[in-house]
């Protein structure tokens, strides 16, 4: 057994290039050959991104002032979008909605804290809806995700309302936390099998990492989907996190959304690699390279490494590159975003081009379009009448649910222990250790 | 019926809570195949195998993240921290995400997170410490401190069952120093109870852990000058038992309040709180405590030696609070 587990872990270490070719499943009957070949970068993780924009940000003193600049080439003309292996038509089309009705919530959610209805400040993942959207797409039914602040277009995918991501942030007793928490900071291990994030980052990849455990103790092998930005892959249990899932050859599919800001600052000021996927390289995991605002490398990056962790192969890393194109939160104007480096993001918007892509093929016609999204803006003005009147919490309701206790829940494995032979008799016996300390 | 010692005991009880329960299984660091600094663990993974002993990178915020993520799929992880001290390294971890999860979104997190801590043992400022007050100051997590083998079997059980994450401290120089009658079947000594000692009439020691064996020591000296301590060992830091602590200085009338545990912001100063609240008028004397310095426990054995609470400032310290 352990021989085994030590060739397969040597076999592990240069896994990179293989993975990101297509793992052999047919792409839902569509030829797979008209995308153009993949690009290795230097350290040999794959990019698939169909450009690879060269600019720098920096930090420039001019006299008293102190700003950032950008440098590089912004002019060069916007991608097309990579055609998916997998995504069927019908597909396409459900993910493009769920992109719109991931932004058209947070417009919502934006004037609700114009009217002031919400308590504390709102955070949006504009820019970033192929990123949260095509990846939670791309999850099997049983599959968990732990969505970051600006995933919240995921949790629409697998299955809450906008309403609960409105109560959530007008802190009503309605919401999933009871108004206990707001933004995303809420989840479900009963049905939808979402994580709850805290504030602090990184501290999800060992909860994931363990989820992944847990199942596969109890004889199944699930993808744990999360996010991580360039920023909070800082942390030190981020790397604790993933060096565990890769030891133990865990489930984790996990996305960084190089999002170029981390907060106020960029990139170039929070690592000093180009691509963050290089990383992969020293976990002992495959990583990958895609661009974040194409819903269809989004898609087929996390399908093949949902993939990966059925079949218990382990842990991928997908750096997806875009912007974040809101600030931090609601209150900050992201001022210190040069214009130019917006503008050139902003061409790459991953809705407009995700809707030119479905219009050009033809799969979509303008008028479906505009029903289509006259439908979302139908069921999110529902939703946020839904959200306004549940009421705000009884204030007595705060002491309460610091425990668990008088059977308010059954805990029981919940995929059930396989029954295995039981193993030799063993028994305790008398031990001598760290004689040092006795 | 059978003699154990406190590590015996706790093991027992990790071992039955095993062999009874398929969902609980021991992650951490050296547990395998090397059965664990201290040997808690010791032929645990020959027994019940890799899947359910599992050896972690040294990285305390996965192990507590990965058992966490695992109690979040219905199992009932016990994560072993080679020495308490390393909880420093997890405290994020403990307090934001699994302190505050069923409070925060209703997902219970039935972990255990032990090890040994304490000092007298020549360890030194990172293999000495007692990080109990982190934790009881922490909603959501119960903590358990037992002094004696029983207890300890006992507690070790209620402490995996429980449907909270319970923070498991072992003395480590209790280990091996204590021996006594366990029980071998099925009990469970419940959290949140503590636990008459010594009967006594006339002052109340309030205590925990090893210094219950220190308060024994001293109030043995004592009762030969007539002078009877009952003492009371919390065995749960979180929730207290505040019952037994009204209860007891009812009977006295006079407290010492005693721990391992540095001075400010110790338990004492809740305890002597909470006897405020509850029995003020009951009090005849200064609510007294006895705690180790306001410092890092020091390495060299004579600097450990005036760090810690000895038997001789109890019994001093009673003699003069007898006199009141």
């Amino acid at each position: 057994m352990a021989t085994k587990t030590k060739t397969q872990k040597n076999s592990r270490l240069k896994p990179t290039v293989k993975s990101a070719s297509s793992n052999g499943r047919p792409g839902n009957g569509r030829p797979a050959g008209k995308a153009p070949a993949i690009r290795v970068n230097q350290y040999g993780i794959p990019d698939w991104r169909l450009e690879q924009p060269e600019f720098e940000v920096i930090e420039v003193t001019d006299g008293p002032e102190v700003h950032y600049e950008i440098k590089g080439e912004l002019s060069t003309p916007v991608p097309p979008i990579r055609e998916s292996k997998y995504l069927t038509k019908d597909q396409h089309l459900e993910l493009y909605r769920w992109m719109v009705m991931n932004r058209r919530m947070e417009v919502a959610l934006e004037n609700l804290y114009k009217q002031s209805k919400v308590v504390g400040g709102v955070y949006f993942g504009l820019g970033q809806e192929a990123c949260s959207c095509a990846s939670a797409y791309a999850l099997g039914p049983d599959d968990w995700f732990a969505p970051m602040i600006r995933n919240q277009g995921a949790q629409l995918v697998r299955g809450f309302h906008a309403r609960d991501i409105m109560m959530q942030y007008m802190a009503k007793a309605g919401s999933p936390t009871h108004g206990k928490d707001g933004t995303s900071h809420y989840g479900d291990i009963e049905k939808r099998h979402m994580v709850s994030p805290i504030s602090m980052l990184g501290d999800l990849l060992p909860v994931m990492a363990g989820v992944s455990l847990g199942a596969r103790l109890q004889g199944k092998e699930l993808a744990c989907l999360t996010w991580i930005g360039d920023g909070g892959q800082s942390t030190g249990v981020s790397y604790e996190g993933i060096n565990f899932a890769a030891v133990r050859k865990l489930g984790l599919v996990l996305i960084i959304e190089s999002n170029l800001w981390a907060y106020s600052t960029p990139m170039e000021y929070q690592v000093n690699v180009k691509d963050l996927a290089n990383r992969a390289i020293g976990y002992g995991m495959p990583g990958v390279i895609i661009d974040g605002t194409d819903a269809c490398q989004v898609y087929d990056a996390t399908y093949e490494a949902v993939e990966r962790a059925h079949r218990g192969e382990g842990p991928t890393m997908i750096e997806a590159k875009l912007m974040r194109m809101k600030g931090h939160a609601i209150h900050d104007a992201a001022a210190y975003v040069p214009k130019e480096m917006h503008e050139f993001w902003r061409k790459r918007d991953c809705i407009d081009r995700f809707q030119k892509y479905l219009l050009e093929k033809k799969w979509l016609t303008p008028a479906q379009d505009k029903e289509m999204i006259a439908g979302i803006e139908k069921e999110i003005d529902a939703e946020r009448e839904f959200a306004e009147n549940s009421p705000m919490p009884e204030g007595h309701t705060a002491a309460e649910g610091v425990f668990c206790e008088d059977g308010c829940h059954t805990i029981k494995p919940k995929y059930g222990i396989p029954k295995k032979a039981k193993r030799s008799e063993g028994t305790l016996k008398e031990t001598e250790a760290a004689i040092h300390f006795k | 019926m059978a003699q154990a010692t406190y590590l015996e005991a706790i093991r027992q009880g990790l071992w039955e809570e095993m062999e009874s329960d398929p969902s609980v299984f021991c992650i951490g660091e050296d547990i395998g195949i090397y059965g664990g600094a201290f040997k808690v663990t010791d032929g645990f993974v020959h027994h019940f195998g890799t899947q359910r002993v599992i050896d972690t990178p040294i990285a305390e915020s996965a192990i507590v993240g990965a058992a966490f993520g695992a109690a979040l799929t219905g199992l009932r992880p016990v994560a072993e921290f080679q020495f308490m001290d390393f909880i420093g390294c997890a405290f994020n971890q403990i307090v934001n995400m699994v302190a505050k999860s069923h409070y925060r979104w209703g997902a219970p997190a039935p972990l255990v997170l032990r090890g040994p801590c304490g000092g007298g043992v020549h360890g030194g400022p990172f293999h000495s410490q007692n990080p109990e007050m982190h934790f009881v100051h922490t909603p959501g997590m119960k903590v358990v401190a037992p002094a004696t083998p029983s207890d300890a079997k006992g507690l070790i059980k209620s402490a995996i069952r429980d449907n909270n994450p319970v923070l498991f401290l072992e003395h480590k120089f209790l280990y091996r120093r204590i021996k006594e009658e366990v029980p071998d079947s099925d009990y469970a000594v419940p959290i949140g109870k503590a636990r008459v000692h010594r009967e006594g009439r006339d002052l109340s020691i309030i205590t925990y852990a090893a210094m219950v064996h220190t308060a024994q020591e001293a109030a043995d000296i004592l009762a030969k000058e007539g002078i009877e301590l009952e003492i009371i060992d919390l065995r749960t830091l979180c929730p207290l038992d505040r019952e037994a602590i009204t209860q007891t200085v009812k009977k006295t009338n006079k407290v010492i309040l005693l721990h391992e545990d540095t001075k400010t912001g110790g338990l004492a100063g809740e305890l002597a709180a909470i006897i405020n609240e509850e029995a003020f008028d009951d009090l005849d004397g200064p609510i007294v405590r006895i705690t180790a310095l306001d410092t890092p426990v020091p390495f060299s054995p004579p600097l450990e030696h005036f760090f810690l609470p000895k038997v001789e400032d109890v019994v001093r310290e009673a003699r003069k609070l007898h006199k009141y």
